[in-house]
């Protein structure tokens, strides 16, 4: 081995990034993209303005880190000063958490996979050259296999990332180009069959709460109000309220649909330890599915982040973004992202 | 056409189209900047070499179809400020290794040994030679950059990355020392790890 082949091995197992770590950059980049676009075209707007461009940023951030399995916001909201969740809601969380511990887990057998089915939706926003910004929702299904052994080869099979939903004739023609320019080869390859062993896909473990999924799984405490503290020890400054992101943390762990009963039952307990979790829906539908809607409110008070849990089963459901009132486009009152979680167990995967 | 180039001059009209670049390179700078000095340092030097790639457009040399040159060379601008950082992860590894070296000899133990002893030894010359030399030898072993895009990185001729890459060298091999070296394996040891742009 000659001088150079002794130095490129040295320190060659370090430096694979975090989905997490670059997904923040890309934010960031995003963030400042969105801002030089609009600074350049308007250059009188002053503070109304920067309010646009952070909106903007927070659904295009949204949008990004979706995307990349994490949920990032920019705006910075003054912490509510509660104590928990409302009783309404921690009665929910607490009777899910319950119910979660009683109705088993799916059994995978040797050979056996257990599927999670997910349906996604995501607010995709752009920010045109006269700087006006405009939005749309696009759907991207896909397909987790879990192996009994869950050290084994998971296999993840992603769906095309179709718009869906438009909201005017320039958000179409937008949505139109945008995705003409990801198929051209612009973009990141979202689509096919993905396999890594213990579920690293792109040969990065998956991670929640910053540790590898298999490892979270096994350590995370299983004590709400420790579990709690650990979430925002972990979420830093992250996010735009520690209790906002402390329920994005939740729902991201959640709908990875593989968290045992028990320390899903711990996460529900922990949300109703959250100051601001309310119950926002009794009766929200997603994917045809009802279930009792959670929820915080972020973006200052503009957007709330829901998770919906089945109150029978313990299953979440899912979760979703919901505008409160007019973002970038997107009209109040709308589920702006949203991901459907179904978990099944299989005999094959592809 | 979807060169480097071409993503850049597009994200000159439609800026958002910039992200793509990040999604290409991202990684690659991240890695490079953790090797050198931690993932903390790499965390914000991948952010900000983009930032700075991104506000930056104009400085990117059209004549270059690859941009990592370019952000290679934003990179290294940006981690000199954490100088310190490197240097105390490479006081680190030529310690550790050299407590290491200690250890009973069994064969395998002598092979590990062997291989901590050649890390101390390269930690040790890296840390010796010239900021500059570093700079030239890493860009080529670590971000695998050719000679010319070396020289684009860093604003200074080819022949100058030549020397600086030969001086590097020799205080590499210096510092290995009774280390068994085979260099008839290839000239420049390309044999293993031949890099994208060669």
């Amino acid at each position: 081995m000659d001088d150079l082949q002794l130095l490129r091995e040295m320190r060659s197992d370090v430096g694979t990034p975090a989905q997490a770590t670059l997904a923040r950059g890309r934010n960031k980049l995003l963030g400042r993209i969105g801002a030089g676009a609009d600074s350049g075209t308007m250059p009188d707007g002053g503070p109304r303005r920067r309010r646009v461009v952070a909106r903007r940023v927070v659904l295009a951030a949204a949008a990004a880190a979706v995307l990349l399995g994490t949920l990032v916001a920019v705006d910075v909201v003054a912490p509510g000063g509660k104590p928990g969740a409302t009783a309404e809601a921690a009665e929910v969380l607490n009777n899910a958490a319950a119910a979660a511990i009683k109705t088993s887990d799916p059994v995978v057998k040797p050979g056996q996979y257990l599927k999670v089915d997910t349906k996604a939706v995501y607010a995709s926003s752009m920010t045109r050259a006269q700087g006006t910004t405009v939005s749309w929702l696009e759907t991207q299904d896909g397909q987790v296999y879990v192996p009994a052994d869950r050290s084994g080869e998971w296999v993840w099979n992603r769906e095309a990332r179709v718009p869906t939903t438009f909201f005017g004739k320039e958000s179409k023609a937008e949505a139109q180009r945008y995705v003409a320019s990801m198929n051209s080869g612009a973009g990141p390859q979202l689509e096919g069959v993905i396999r890594g062993k213990g579920g690293a896909f792109y040969d990065s473990p998956q991670q929640i709460l910053g540790l590898p999924l298999l490892e979270a799984i096994k350590t995370l405490p299983r004590e709400p109000r420790k579990l709690l503290d650990l979430i925002y020890k972990k979420n830093g400054d992250k996010g735009q309220t520690p209790e906002s992101e402390a329920l994005v943390t939740i729902a991201d762990s959640l709908r990875t649909g593989v968290i045992p009963a028990d320390l899903r039952a711990a996460m529900y307990k922990a949300a109703a330890l959250i100051p601001g979790v309310i119950v926002a829906d009794k009766q929200a539908t997603l994917d045809g599915r009802k279930g009792v809607a959670l929820g915080i409110l972020w973006a200052e008070g503009k957007a709330r982040q829901d998770i919906i849990v089945d109150p029978e089963t313990g299953m979440m459901i899912g979760e979703r973004n919901v505008s409160l009132a007019a973002l970038d486009g997107i009209p109040a009152n709308t589920a702006f992202g949203w991901t459907a979680v179904k978990i099944s167990v299989v005999d094959s995967a592809p | 056409m979807n060169t480097d180039r071409d993503i850049i001059r597009r994200s000159r009209d439609s800026p958002a189209e910039f992200a793509a670049l990040y999604d290409r390179h991202a990684s690659v700078i991240y890695r490079y900047a953790a090797r050198r000095a931690g993932d903390f340092v790499a965390d914000d030097v991948t952010s900000e070499t983009f930032l700075a790639a991104f506000e930056g457009l104009d400085s990117f040399d059209e004549r270059w179809e690859d941009a990592r040159p370019w952000l290679f060379g934003i990179a290294t601008n940006l981690r000199r400020r954490h100088h310190r950082a490197e240097a105390r992860l490479l006081k680190a590894m030529a310690r550790s290794a050299s407590r290491e070296a200690g250890v009973d000899s069994t064969e395998v133990v002598a092979a590990q040994v062997d291989a901590a002893t050649a890390t101390a030894r390269l930690a040790k010359s890296l840390k010796a030679m010239p900021a500059i030399d570093r700079e030239t030898l890493l860009l080529y072993a670590w971000a695998d950059l050719s000679y010319e895009g070396i020289a684009g990185a860093m604003g200074v001729p080819v022949g100058t990355v030549r020397s600086r890459l030969n001086r590097a060298r020799r205080i590499l091999r210096t510092g290995l020392g009774p280390v068994k070296l085979d260099e008839t394996e290839s000239d420049h040891g390309r044999l293993a790890a031949a890099p994208r742009n060669a």
